[in-house]
């Protein structure tokens, strides 16, 4: 294992430059109504696909952006956005 | 062909059309799981159900490390009977699980982190665990290896002395816990998948599998790392984990060299001598979901970076094979063992990180009475997946969450 | 013993001795000699004894693919003789013996194979369970190999390389410098990687034809001089693969030779392509007492010859499954060995001129015959040859056997880079079906054997990597694609699992003394896939790594169990291929850290550093890590903190107040000039992540502080949460720009007027105010805060780093009328301590949020939508009783505090002590605890379990915080 991920301003680096930021779940929710359940559905549930899953990156070591990729989590490599995505 | 030698279990039980029980993976918890349930139970009829071979997950690939000085009382005594289960069911299976109650070292490099470690030890003591604060100086003398001078990034300030824990050979819980749950009558079904969990009522109903479908009122999905994957498939439940591949290798094989397990936070490194010589070594997680089971070239170099600090020794020592096994961590370290819910019948026992080895024995016990039961035991109570929404984390690190479970 | 005469294929130079001394003798070998071919050179047959059965063992591959001549030398335990250069004045013993390796007083281990059948660790020494233990040190001590002193210390020097290239070649034989060349000739950057100390691969030592006739080995130094003279290849000999991870990142280790700057380099590669050209070795030959010391590979048995100089033995007999073996039978004879008969497994495919050249020689080639038992107790003295069904059988004494089933493709970076491994049927071998993009083969490892056919598919396989990465265009390929299809192919391999044996002793793997009978043990007992076969009877988890029993033992599970070859596939490879040492992949071993711009005045002043984070800090000023003296001159008088470590930031742009609304709990748009916030961020649990002080130096341009842990994770926070949003907001990490004093205690001021250049008075710069001002006569820009953590008159003083040290001189020089000295973090620890100030993961953790803390007035819950973090999970808890909260207690015996990390208990536990201190200022043991809800009522009492208390229970009251000048005047003064 040595993921390679692009970053979309410094192109692709080794993966230990970044820091995984968890599961693309959307938008942040309103705070104020947000109900226990929805709140541990935003914060620390996860589907854990086994396969291919859009999530969030920081360029840690390196430019510092935050960026949405794809990864198959089952090889672990960056792979293409799926169709309907792209 | 072979004479007088007999499997140690049934390899190829018929699929029957239902069962009192599915377990859905043939790992350490599943396999105790069921071991007790026929054994104190008398449910007997019982199928684990295993994709691949018995034991090929984490059962496999863990630390082989036993202990139980965990931070919180919740924990605690959770694995202090673990830890009392091996002499026991050594016993029972007839079957030698290798426990070497060596004690385990977890050094400590900080003043903060000898006041983090005095109240685990007064947890410890508390509940009647034995484990004890010793200085730098009383570590080498139990560990002449140990480099206890001030010229490395973080010198050893003391350790916590854990004697009761150990270690025990993993595979050999595996074989002995099929043998025994074999003997009782529990069927071993390797190579069929779990696909579906059937329901109706809000009831369990069947387990549909790669070979068929099986009617049973009651499952356990105790699939290990993919436990999560497996539960959000079939049920829609999104739990607060990530599987995260935990590396771990061994040296070639050495004349007694270490005589207890030892541990470091802040070199993040464990290190002990397994029966055949080889000092075992790992901890590294890399830190984004993924089920690969591989390793990392950062890792087996910064393992030995590490290694040649705390144990200077090694360095004329040679690294042989490493490998890699999945780890469902959740936000508190905790595990999340729950039945119930979301339907009648099903229950699940994951969440359980790099702990899962430590604790199968008292687990298997404890989530046999729960199944056969129906209700919780009070033990397992504090580990119900409600307490994530109720924001009670359970403390068994103090880190704070950060982006997410695995951060 | 005498060395051949020279030969061109020669790699020792015999004119020069290399002295080394081995059991206490001194003996020479010749440079260029290994380890193990100077012990051979001097006569020594048996190099060990073997881990279980303590049998003889000797050379067998001459590439350490088994641990047979692992030795301690200079100390290290497990090396591999066959791989270890001789260096002058080695020290070499033997390992895993009593007495020695010739006579082994555990040797009668042997005869007690039947009472050790696979598994039986499993089934036996438990009963009763008091025997265990004392079972288990003798289990102990029998295992293991080598043996290290716990106080050896390596003495070499260990370097390491980080390489891009966009070829990377694994192996140089003709395969892999062929590949080098014509990728290399497309311009592109290739690194080429070989294991031995030079080039050549099996065309180095052999004297059979290439395709123009010459000799193979004159074909080898021509391909090595096209290498060497090309620009764009740069090679690593005697460095070992030893990992390949997704996405062509190889790894590799080199020895160093003479006159390198080092002993071992890790050297790490990222290359766009990857081409394997690993060739083949040999799959052993399973028969009783295959593994006796005389008895060796085809390979071992030429290259002692062509490459160090020795005759491998006197008579040999020969028992073969390939064509290479007929051409060695046909060299060695030549070089003067004498050889009783060759056996090939084959009844037909030889290479009939190797037939002819044999017979010309009046060497016997019996076609379908094997070796079926080798004879003598400590070294080969006769072999037993029969026919494949076992039928017809001869013996011919020899004092060398060589044996070989086969070849093996060497498939561990394959593999390692997620190739998918099945059984061809052809060759007999595990090849790639699929391979991972960017990733080639090519050479003898596909099966070819043909001189051109494996150059010219080095060449196609380098021309690939080149397309790959667009240098070439496919149609030169397509082209050499062609040419390479015109070659001969891939040669049937010999598909023989075991010799016709009923015996107890053929081994499958030698490190572990696994038997074929141990594998059919194994399979009885339910084992019956290979890996669950290594996991039970060992096989293939010794210091050879599998290199043994990794082709044989998926057959011959197989063939066991009757079902074809093709059922299952080798057991997992694991990195490292070859075992690497610790010591080489430490490296040379940076240890980064960070010191502030005051760390030698510090030091100076009588510091006791430790390390905190990235930082070093003093935590001391003198051996009293009560600091009594440092707590009282600030409580009395006047002291100095260096608080550089402190994070500092610089938030300014169009959206910067709305991400301040975002992060912090506190309502962030009703700040003033001049006037300083104290505000706390919190994770989404509500849990306090960090907190500081915040500053508005014009309209969205914002100043703000963070603990020293979150300084690195600040930015990385705010864009987090903002990252849905497109604000536009800049963020500055200030840390190193700037460096912090903090000058406190009821003197401060005076210290302070002498230096600054502005009205520093109360009314001038009032407490929780914010001043810009110059100090030391306009040379020195200071941002100063009035803030009160030590509970006592300060300013925190930032300046830039480059200055700090002169703003550090004159306060030390305007303080030393009073008396002024460094206090360190233990003594601030204690003096916000007794101020009820908390310091975050010590006062709080997971299971705390900020109205746990008492912090709740931070919170603004009237600032209207701004998605702030943790505001949900505070509304959620902050009506649950069952939380721990903080509370401040006072011992009973005003002597005697709790150990920090103590309990509070009843029957349960119901909290812990998070700091305790005796306090020299208030006469009173007083402390910060985190307690049940239920508990933390002033006045409450509370019993407290420290470890070792042996049940006796300190007493303890909560009370109100802050301990010390509760009404806050010494911090306005």
């Amino acid at each position: 294992m040595a993921l390679m991920i692009t970053c979309p301003v410094c192109g692709p680096r080794n993966g230990y430059e970044f820091r995984y930021g968890g599961e693309d779940k959307g938008p942040r929710p309103a705070q104020r109504e947000l109900s226990p359940g929805d709140w541990f559905q935003y914060v620390h549930a996860n589907d854990c696909a086994d396969g291919i899953q859009k999530e969030w990156w920081v360029h840690r070591d390196g430019c510092g952006v935050w960026f949405t990729t794809y990864r198959d989590t089952t090889v672990n490599r960056e792979v293409p956005p799926p169709e309907e995505d792209a | 062909m072979f004479g007088r030698t007999k499997p140690l279990w049934d390899t190829g039980p018929e699929l029957k059309s239902g069962y009192d029980a599915v377990i859905i993976g043939g790992g350490l918890h599943g396999l105790a799981t069921a071991y007790f349930l026929a054994s104190r139970y008398g449910m007997r009829d019982v199928a684990v159900i295993e994709k691949r071979h018995i034991g090929f997950g984490g059962a496999g690939r863990n630390t082989a490390i036993v202990r139980a000085n965990q931070r919180t009382q919740e924990n605690v005594p959770l694995y202090k009977e673990a830890l009392d289960l091996w002499p026991v069911l050594t016993r029972e299976l007839d079957f030698n699980l290798m426990f070497n109650n060596c004690g385990n070292l977890n050094l400590l490099h900080s003043e903060a982190a000898v006041n983090a470690a005095r109240m685990n030890i007064a947890t410890a003591q508390f509940l009647g665990v034995e484990s004890h604060l010793i200085d730098a100086r009383q570590a080498k003398e139990m560990m002449p290896a140990l480099n206890i001078s001030e010229d490395i990034t973080y010198p050893i300030m003391g350790a916590m002395y854990h004697p009761p824990g150990g270690i025990v050979r993993h595979d050999a819980v595996v074989w002995g816990l099929a043998k025994g749950a074999a003997a009782l009558g529990v069927h071993i079904h390797q190579h069929t998948e779990a696909a579906a969990i059937e329901s109706r009522h809000g009831k369990v109903t069947a387990v549909a599998t790669s070979r068929g479908k099986i009617l049973t009122p009651r499952v356990l999905v105790s699939a290990g790392g993919y436990s999560a994957a497996v539960i959000h498939r079939m049920l829609g439940l999104r739990l607060p984990i990530s599987v995260l591949t935990i590396q771990a290798m061994v040296t070639q094989p050495l004349k007694p060299l270490l005589d207890h397990v030892i541990s470091s936070g802040a070199y993040h490194v464990y290190a002990n001598q397994t029966l055949k010589g080889e000092i075992a070594t790992g901890a590294h997680m890399d830190p984004w979901p993924n089920y690969t089971t591989q390793n990392t070239a950062y890792y087996v170099k910064h393992q030995a970076e590490a290694l040649v600090e705390i144990l200077p020794c090694l360095a004329g020592v040679r690294f042989m094979r490493t490998w890699a096994g999945l780890a469902d961590m959740t936000p508190d370290m905790a595990p999340i063992m729950d039945g119930n819910h979301p339907l009648e019948g099903f229950y699940m026992d994951c969440g359980w990180g790099y702990f899962g080895f430590k604790s199968c024995s008292a687990v298997g016990k404890y989530m046999a009475q729960y199944m056969a039961e129906g209700r919780c035991p009070e033990i397992l109570k504090p580990f119900a997946l409600e307490r994530y929404e109720q924001h009670r984390l359970m403390g068994e690190t103090a880190a704070l969450v950060s982006y997410s479970p695995d951060n | 013993m005498n060395r051949l005469r020279a030969l061109p294929t020669f790699r020792i130079d015999p004119a020069r001795r290399v002295a080394f001394r081995y059991r206490n003798r001194s003996l020479h070998g010749v440079a260029g000699d290994t380890v193990a071919t100077a012990l051979y050179a001097n006569g020594v047959r048996i190099f060990g004894r073997s881990l279980k059965y303590h049998r003889p063992r000797g050379l067998y591959s001459l590439d350490g693919e088994c641990s047979n001549t692992c030795m301690q030398v200079d100390g290290i335990p497990n090396v591999r003789t066959e791989n270890t250069p001789l260096r002058e004045g080695m020290q070499i013993k033997e390992q895993n013996v009593v007495g020695s390796a010739a006579f082994d007083l555990m040797a009668f281990m042997d005869k007690l194979d039947r009472l050790m059948p696979a598994g039986f660790y499993y089934r036996s020494l438990h009963k009763p369970a008091r025997l265990w233990p004392v079972a288990m040190r003798q289990v102990r001590r029998a295992a293991g190999l080598g043996k290290i002193s716990p106080d050896f210390r390596y003495g070499g020097r260990c370097d390491e390389v980080y390489l891009n290239a966009e070829v990377c070649v694994v192996g140089g034989g003709a395969a892999g410098m062929s590949a080098a060349l014509s990728a290399a000739e497309s311009g592109l950057r290739v690194i080429l990687l070989e294991a031995r100390p030079w080039l050549g691969g099996c065309f180095d030592y052999r004297p059979g034809p290439s395709q123009d006739g010459e000799p193979l080995y004159r074909r080898s130094r021509e391909l090595l001089r096209s290498v060497s003279e090309h620009p764009g290849i740069r090679v690593f000999t005697h460095s070992p693969v030893v990992g390949h991870y997704t996405d062509n990142l190889v790894t590799a280790f080199q020895t160093g030779e003479p006159g390198d700057a080092f002993d071992y380099r890790y050297i790490e590669i990222r290359s766009r392509t990857v081409v394997v050209a690993t060739g083949c070795i040999e799959r052993p030959l399973l028969f009783e007492h295959n593994e006796r010391p005389g008895v060796m590979q085809v390979g071992c048995a030429q290259r002692l010859a062509r490459t160090y100089g020795l005759l491998p033995g006197e008579r040999a007999v020969f028992s073969v499954g390939h064509d290479l073996g007929l051409e060695a039978a046909v060299d060695l004879s030549d070089l003067g060995l004498e050889i009783a008969c060759v056996a090939d497994l084959r009844q037909d495919g030889h290479d009939e001129h190797l037939v002819t050249q044999l017979a010309e020689r009046g060497i016997e080639v019996l076609r379908g015959w094997v070796a079926a038992r080798a004879h003598g107790a400590r070294a080969v003295r006769a072999v037993t040859l029969a026919t494949l069904d076992g039928t017809v059988q001869k013996r011919l004494d020899c004092d060398l056997l060589a044996a070989s089933a086969g070849l093996t493709p060497v498939v561990g970076p394959l593999t390692l880079a997620g190739a998918q491994m099945d059984y061809d049927a052809h060759t007999g071998a595990f090849l790639p079906s699929e391979l991972p993009p960017g990733l080639f083969t090519a050479g003898r490892l596909l099966g070819l054997h043909d001189a051109e056919s494996i150059e010219t598919s080095g060449r196609l396989a380098g021309l690939q990597a080149a397309a790959h990465c667009g240098a070439v265009d496919a149609a030169a390929v397509v082209e050499l694609q062609a040419q390479a299809a015109a070659l001969p192919g891939p040669q049937r391999g010999s598909k023989l699992v075991t010799a016709p044996v009923k015996g107890r002793k053929s081994f499958v793997c030698f490190d572990e003394d696994t038997t074929v009978k141990n594998v059919r043990q194994s399979i009885a007992r339910g084992f019956d896939i290979p890996e669950l076969i290594k996991r039970f009877s060992s096989a293939g988890t010794g210091p050879g790594q599998g290199g043994i029993p990794g082709h044989n033992l998926p057959l011959l599970t197989a063939h066991l169990q009757g079902k074809p070859p093709s059922s299952f596939v080798s057991t997992t490879i694991r990195a490292p291929l070859v075992p690497v040492p610790v010591a080489a992949y430490a490296g040379s071993r940076h240890d980064m850290c960070k010191r502030t711009p005051v760390h030698d005045s510090q030091k100076a002043a009588g510091g006791v550093f430790r390390r905190m984070g990235v930082w070093r800090r003093a935590r001391y000023f003198s051996d009293d890590f009560s600091c009594r003296e440092e707590v009282r001159n600030v409580r009395e008088n006047v002291g100095l903190l260096d608080a550089s470590t402190l994070g500092k930031f610089r938030l300014h742009g169009p959206d910067a107040l709305k991400a301040l609304q975002r992060i912090y709990i506190g309502d962030m748009s009703k700040m003033t000039a001049g006037k300083i916030k104290y505000a706390a961020m919190c994770n989404d649990d509500g849990c306090v992540i960090d907190d500081g002080v915040v500053v508005k130096r014009g309209e969205n341009d914002y100043y703000f502080t963070t603990s020293t842990a979150r300084a690195g994770a600040t930015i990385e926070w705010f864009r987090y949460h903002t990252r849905y949003d497109g604000w536009e907001f800049h963020l500055v990490n200030l840390t190193d720009a700037f460096g912090v004093i903090n000058l406190a205690g009821p003197n401060a001021r005076k210290v302070l007027e002498k230096v600054a250049d502005a009205d520093v008075s109360n009314e001038a710069f009032p407490f929780a105010a914010y001043r810009e001002f110059t100090a030391g006569g306009g040379a020195i820009a200071v941002r100063a805060m009035r803030l009160g953590f030590v509970g006592e008159l300060s300013f925190e003083l930032h300046v830039p780093s480059s200055l700090m040290q002169a703003l550090w001189g004159l306060l030390e020089e305007a303080g030393k009328p009073f008396g002024i000295r460094n206090f360190g973090v233990e003594a601030q620890n204690v003096l916000r301590m007794e101020k009820g100030h908390i310091i975050l993961g010590q006062e709080s953790e997971q299971r705390t949020n900020l109205l746990d803390l008492g912090l709740g007035f931070l919170w603004a819950r009237d600032k209207g939508e701004c998605k702030t973090v943790g505001e949900a999970a505070l509304r959620h808890a902050e009506n649950d009783p069952g939380r721990l909260k903080l509370v401040g207690i006072r011992m009973q015996d005003p002597q005697r505090a709790p150990k920090d990390g103590a309990l509070i208990v009843d029957r349960r536990i119901r909290g812990y002590v998070c700091t305790a201190r005796h306090s020299f200022t208030l006469e009173q043991a007083v402390g910060l605890a985190l307690v049940e809800e239920p508990l933390a009522g002033i006045g409450t009492r509370l019993d407290i379990y420290e470890d070792e208390c042996r049940g006796e229970l300190l007493k303890a009251e909560v009370v109100a915080v802050p301990f010390y000048d509760p009404d806050g005047k010494r911090m306005r003064m």
